[in-house]
């Protein structure tokens, strides 16, 4: 754990831009340094997937026929969990849950943190090209947000996933999971572009006006020196905020697809298709189910509350830095 | 929970011949019954049936497009009566035709080129009309009708009616009741000739067991004034004991007494309940609880889409439940296909087959109670026709891969067809499978054994929906199937699987050196009209393709049932591999 | 006021247009040839075609769009006449795979669907704004921590894994409800009151979270201002205080996302119907979904987005009357 600092803000924060001030307060809050500290430990089993499994001598594809008893079923209690599969093993297969856990959250996270960079990027440049250009640009682009907002994304998104997958790789796309992938990654941004546009084109239309962006104009500041350093330096709080805040949801979605049946492709290991799967069972094996849920769980709510405390450090209404 | 089950294999009417003397190398699983539940004992008439599925409703109640073996077997004893049906009763006498709406079981030309059967009297509609000679062409006439019936149906009238090949939609020059001419339907009526009670059809080729076709619901009448078309397949007008009150896909459907059925006018049906209620959309985890806690009206339930494989080792390790279960087979071969044009190989198709961990996909099905490994593309259950093949050497008998001896193949392979060896061991073979639940692991293992004998497979998942109309088109190297008999004689597997022209000969098996030999014999099989000499003939077709690697026999499947405890007569019907519901019926 | 409310039914008519045209496109356009998918199993080129022709997948796209959109106001026939199958209006399309006019298969799901929105929006609001509420007036203390856990859980908890969740503990292992069954309202109220008690409370508790913050933090804002701070200090009764007016104030925003939140779920709960097994809108598109039955999913996109383009127009307008600025912006 971090050491919480007991400076006292009043002392120091004259010279400090936003970003120090709100790094500085999300210190304090508890809940939030056990937050980030969670998901990195997410995103570094993610990252060092194949070293970790190797240490613990878990392989993720290996069938283990000893495993399972004649109906398929892990043969010992609460999926069969031993020395050798610390958390079971998978009924059908007997491939282990530990191992197929930790290269999923490869799949959950890569999902996440693309998904939200992809659809954070367009949002930011359409918020500031219609905030910047205004006119019939941003009636436009005001426009097709409307109709965005207008679809049942998740409808959509289901209904669209085998057709479009085959449409990008009849467009080249390579088959399987890196078609599946670019389609959910693709509709993700194009439903998940809007609330972050609006949200920098209001900032923009306000900071327009106000004297330091007026007095950079006034010296004759082109388009990028404004939008580099003067309107993203002040955007940042709210960027943060709204990456944190959809990085969450998209990081369940793979698994909610997997579930409605329009998921990533076996035999990789996700924990979509890991809990796809395990409600098949969830019944006769109940620990199949409580597992990668129980994982998929504990790195939401960790987003979530990573998103709660940087949104009490980085935006000035919020209220709540107790917890 | 409720996901999306889709089940694999096309076809469907599954006719089973005689009880298999188990080969039985499944230690759990063996032949089961029913016990008491198959027997008439206590029962009385009256009350009502359940029928729980999780089926959202029928695949359809259209006598020209059911195609489903249990729902053949259902609809056939409820509502829908054939010139000829199956006897009703137990094992393997239930596999043989006896007259149903026609006197006898025809009467034919020496070429077998014409049929003939004649109406009983007092042969009747739901609203006491008679069913005529008419109503029955006019039923078969239907199965023309692309714009209608589009194919969902057994194509048989197509295929065997003496009708000039033509340009609508199935090759022939006779459209179906809506779209023809008079000329047209004068074609048709040749071929499907009426005069009085009798009806007279005119075959293009020689049937021997044209007896068995017409007891296919595509056989059946429809009265003309009743014929809603595509929306046929939610109200059928009844001709049996039981007609439909109200069908609501999704709920339910009730199914209730028939005043106008005439019991004298009728041998083969003998039904015990008042209404049958079929309970749609049910959750099958549910649906296996209900059974099992037999209680209130679940005591008078039975099941369409049998036992989970995660409830197996419950319902079959409690011997209390011995009077209400069954365990057979269902009629189905599962089996894999190679696409022997580009994998032209003989060694690389014995390699995979040698070296694939057959027990591991069993087990990932649950187990020995799923089937047993096939060694024909013909069922056991067809009992004539099948013979075990003598399947490729080093091949192990509990289904584990021989790696060594596939190695080996894969070795030769090396030397004798370097461009396959090349792409197996290469780039890889494409695996084209229905992307099911069940499929998501049976990849796994097929991808892991594969790599141990040293050949790449390419995942291909196909949308389940689309699955045969895909590869009917793009093909990959390695494809999945599975097959049951449309009725007792394997003329309805052997050159519909493999033979030229075939309907579902997925495996371009023409390319093949052998094949012009194997063909030749198919036609003359088809054409044998000594029975016994053309089991034989099918018997070595079989070892034919089994001997070239065309394909690899899988699973011949088995299915579990569980009825309720006041279940009667609940056997499971042998042509169908379902109840008979035409003869169900419940004690006290 | 009228030209607002003329100016925005005309926006929200505008976009329905252009909703329905880019979903009839992307349907029409999708690589899968929908002629093949009605093909049975005896699927050669020539039935393909057929069926291309009774579907009207041969016709220009825009011929295609404008016979739905006439079938939807005039009734449709779906196929040749003699053997065609006759819609009357509002036809949403006919359904080959399942033989029913589609607007018919959507008229019984979405009572379903109405059930478990309805229900599930009753809850939340109240649990969320109760909730909300006691946090905010017990700043600090231990109700303002329960609400504050309670929504970062329910909001991280993935839909299916709750919903599955709670089978598990209330349906297999105490036994306290029997597995949900849908029955209608007017068939047997107490069957449809257990068949969705659960999916009712698992949507409640994944949405409440949103109310509760929202409730919250209004109230905490509304306190702060001048009128609220002259009614303490005039000494009007705390609880006469809070709800005529604090709640009032800090309530209307909530409203707004209220509306909306009930147009998506009116729209179908795929995931709650899929877990307890409801025939509502989000089954019938799932089906769908795996049938590739195109003329539903056109359908469902369609009334879902209808749902959704109205409760933006009715907040919009109910904002206006409140707030006098949105009208003339």
């Amino acid at each position: 754990m971090e050491p919480v600092d007991t400076r006292d803000d009043s002392m120091d924060s004259a010279g400090l831009s936003p970003w120090q001030l709100g790094m500085r307060r999300f210190r304090k809050g508890r809940l939030g340094v056990i937050a980030f500290w969670v998901v990195f430990f997410f995103v570094f089993v993610a990252i060092f997937a194949p070293i970790i499994v190797r240490l613990l001598n878990v392989d993720p594809y290996a069938l283990d026929r000893n495993s399972i008893n004649d109906f398929g079923l892990p043969k010992g209690p609460l999926g069969s969990m031993s020395w050798n599969h610390p958390l079971g093993v998978e009924p059908g297969t007997g491939r282990d849950i530990l191992g197929r856990l930790i290269y999923g959250t490869r799949i959950s996270l890569l999902i996440g943190a693309v998904g939200t960079l992809l659809s954070t990027g367009v949002g930011v440049i359409l918020g500031m090209v219609a905030g910047l250009r205004r006119g019939w640009i941003d009636s436009f682009i005001s426009r097709i947000g409307d109709v965005a907002l207008a679809f049942p994304s998740l409808l959509l998104i289901i209904a669209l996933a085998n057709p479009m997958t085959q449409r990008l790789e009849s467009w080249g796309v390579p088959r399987g999971n890196t078609a599946k992938l670019t389609y959910i990654l693709a509709i993700l941004t194009i439903f998940g572009w809007v609330y972050m546009a609006r949200l920098v084109r209001g900032q923009v239309l306000s900071l327009r006006e106000r004297d330091f962006v007026e007095a950079a104009r006034s010296f004759g500041a082109g388009t990028c020196h404004l939008v580099f350093k003067q309107l993203l330096p002040n955007l940042w709080p709210q960027i943060i905020i709204f990456v944190a805040m959809s990085l969450p949801g998209y990081v369940a979605l793979e698994a909610t697809l997997s579930f409605l049946g329009v998921g990533l492709q076996a035999p990789t290991a996700s924990w979509g298709i890991m809990l796809g799967d395990s409600v098949r069972y969830y019944r006769t094996d109940t620990a199949y189910l409580f597992i990668p849920g129980g994982a998929l769980l504990l790195l939401v709510l960790g987003f979530n509350l990573l998103a709660d405390g940087l949104r009490d450090a980085f935006d000035p209404r919020s209220d709540r830095q107790q917890l | 929970m409720k996901r999306n089950r889709i089940i694999a294999a096309i076809a469907t009417a599954a006719i089973l011949i005689s009880a298999c003397g188990g080969s039985g190398n499944g230690t759990t699983s063996g032949e089961e019954s029913g016990g008491r539940s198959a027997t008439a004992d206590g029962i009385k008439d009256g009350g009502t049936l359940y029928v729980l599925t999780f089926q959202e409703g029928a695949s359809n109640l259209d006598p020209q497009r059911v195609y489903t073996g249990a729902e053949l077997g259902a609809y056939g004893s409820t509502y829908a009566r054939t010139l000829t049906s199956y006897v009703p009763a137990a094992g393997k006498d239930g596999a043989g035709v006896e007259p149903d709406m026609a006197t006898d079981l025809g009467t034919h030309s020496d070429d077998l080129k014409t049929w003939s059967f004649t109406l009983r009297d007092g042969v009747t509609w739901e609203d006491g009309t008679d069913v005529t000679c008419g109503d029955i062409a006019y039923g078969i006439s239907r199965t023309f009708a692309a714009e209608v019936t589009a194919g969902e149906g057994p194509m048989y009238a197509t295929t065997y009616l003496d009708i000039p090949e033509g340009d609508s939609d199935f090759g022939s020059a006779y459209p179906g009741p809506w779209l023809a001419t008079a000329d047209q339907q004068a074609l048709f009526d040749k071929a499907v000739a009426c005069d009085g009670k009798t009806i007279t059809f005119s075959l293009k080729v020689p049937v021997a067991d044209f007896a068995y076709t017409v007891s296919l619901l595509a056989f059946g009448p429809v009265p003309k004034a009743q014929d809603t078309a595509d929306q046929y397949a939610l109200k059928p007008f009844s001709n049996g004991p039981f007609k439909i009150e109200s069908y609501e896909p999704g709920k339910e459907m009730v199914m209730v007494r028939n005043e106008n059925w005439n019991p004298e006018s009728d041998p083969v049906r003998k039904p015990h309940v008042d209404k049958i209620i079929w309970q749609y959309g049910l959750d099958e985890a549910v649906i296996d609880e209900r059974m099992l806690a037999d209680s209130g009206d679940d005591k008078n339930a039975i099941v369409y889409g049998g036992i989970q494989a995660e409830n197996l080792q419950t319902v079959f390790g409690d011997d209390s439940l011995k009077d209400r279960r069954t365990d057979g087979f269902d009629g189905f071969v599962s089996y894999t296909m190679f696409n022997n044009e580009t994998v032209n190989c003989i060694e690389v198709r014995q390699a995979i087959w040698l070296g694939l961990d057959r027990e591991a996909l069993r087990t990932a099905a649950g187990g020995p109670f799923t089937g047993e490994f096939a060694k024909s593309f013909v069922a056991p259950l067809l009992a004539t026709d099948y013979a075990p093949a003598k399947l490729v050497d080093g091949l192990n008998e509990d289904g584990t891969p021989n790696l060594e001896a596939a190695k080996a193949a894969l070795e030769k392979a090396k030397t004798s067809c370097p461009d396959v060896y090349a792409k197996a061991t290469g780039d890889g073979l494409r695996f084209d499978h229905p992307d099911s639940d069940a499929w998501k692991k049976n990849i796994a293992i097929w991808i892991d054994s594969m790599k141990a004998v040293g050949v790449t497979i390419i995942d291909n998942p196909i949308e389940p929906s689309k699955y045969y109309a895909t590869i009917n088109g793009d093909r990959g190297d390695i494809m999945r199937s599975g097959w049951a008999a449309d009725w007792a004689n394997a003329s309805t597997v052997i050159p519909e699987l493999f033979g030229k022209g075939g309907g579902f000969n997925y495996t371009n098996n023409e390319s093949d050196p052998n094949f012009a030999a194997f063909d030749e014999k198919v036609q003359s099989a088809k054409a044998e009209t000594d029975r016994a000499k053309q089991a034989t003939l099918w018997k070595e077709l079989n070892q034919t393709i089994i001997d070239n690697v065309w394909a690899i026999p899988g699973s011949a499947t088995k299915s579990q049932n569980l009825v309720g405890s006041n279940v009667r007569l609940g056997y499971q019907w042998l042509p169908f591999g379902w109840y008979n519901l035409g003869a169900i019926g419940l004690a006290g | 006021m009228f030209f607002f409310v003329a100016r925005r039914s005309f926006f929200a008519v505008i976009l329905l247009f252009v909703v329905s045209i880019f979903t009839f496109w992307i349907f029409s356009a999708l690589p899968a040839d929908p002629a093949a998918l009605t093909c049975g199993k005896n699927c050669r080129p020539e039935v393909i075609e057929a069926n291309r022709a009774r579907l009207g997948y041969d016709k220009p796209f825009i011929e295609q769009y404008g016979s739905y959109m006439k079938g939807i106001f005039a009734g449709r026939t779906y196929g040749e006449d003699e053997s065609g199958v006759h819609c009357s209006a509002p036809s949403l399309g006919y359904s080959y795979d399942r033989h029913e006019c589609v607007t018919s298969l959507v008229a019984k799901t979405l009572p379903v669907t109405a059930s478990i929105a309805i229900g599930a929006f009753v809850l939340w609001m109240f649990f969320g704004i109760a909730l909300g509420t006691m946090a905010a007036l017990r700043r600090g203390k231990w109700p303002d921590h329960f609400a504050t856990v309670f929504s970062v859980v329910g909001i991280s908890f993935p839909s299916f894994f709750l919903g599955l969740l709670s089978i598990l503990i209330f349906v297999i292992w105490t036994n306290i409800l029997p597995f949900p069954q849908y029955v209608g309202i007017t068939e047997n109220p107490f069957k449809w009151f257990t068949a969705l008690i659960l999916p009712w409370t698992v949507l409640a508790v994944l949405s409440a979270s949103t109310y509760i913050r929202m409730t919250r933090n209004g109230i905490l804002e509304v306190m702060n201002e001048e009128f609220v701070r002259l009614g303490i200090a005039k000494g009007l009764p705390r609880r006469t205080l809070i709800v005529k007016y604090v709640l009032r104030a800090a309530l209307t925003p909530i409203a707004t996302i209220a509306g909306i939140d009930l147009a998506f779920l009116l729209g179908g709960a795929l995931v709650t119907e899929s877990v307890f097994n409801l025939p509502g809108l989000g089954k019938l598109t799932l089906a769908a979904v795996i049938n590739s039955d195109l003329p539903i999913l056109v359908a469902t996109t369609l009334v879902a987005a209808v749902f959704i383009v109205v409760a933006n127009a009715v907040v919009d307008i109910m904002y206006g009357f409140l707030d006098p600025r949105v009208r003339s912006k």
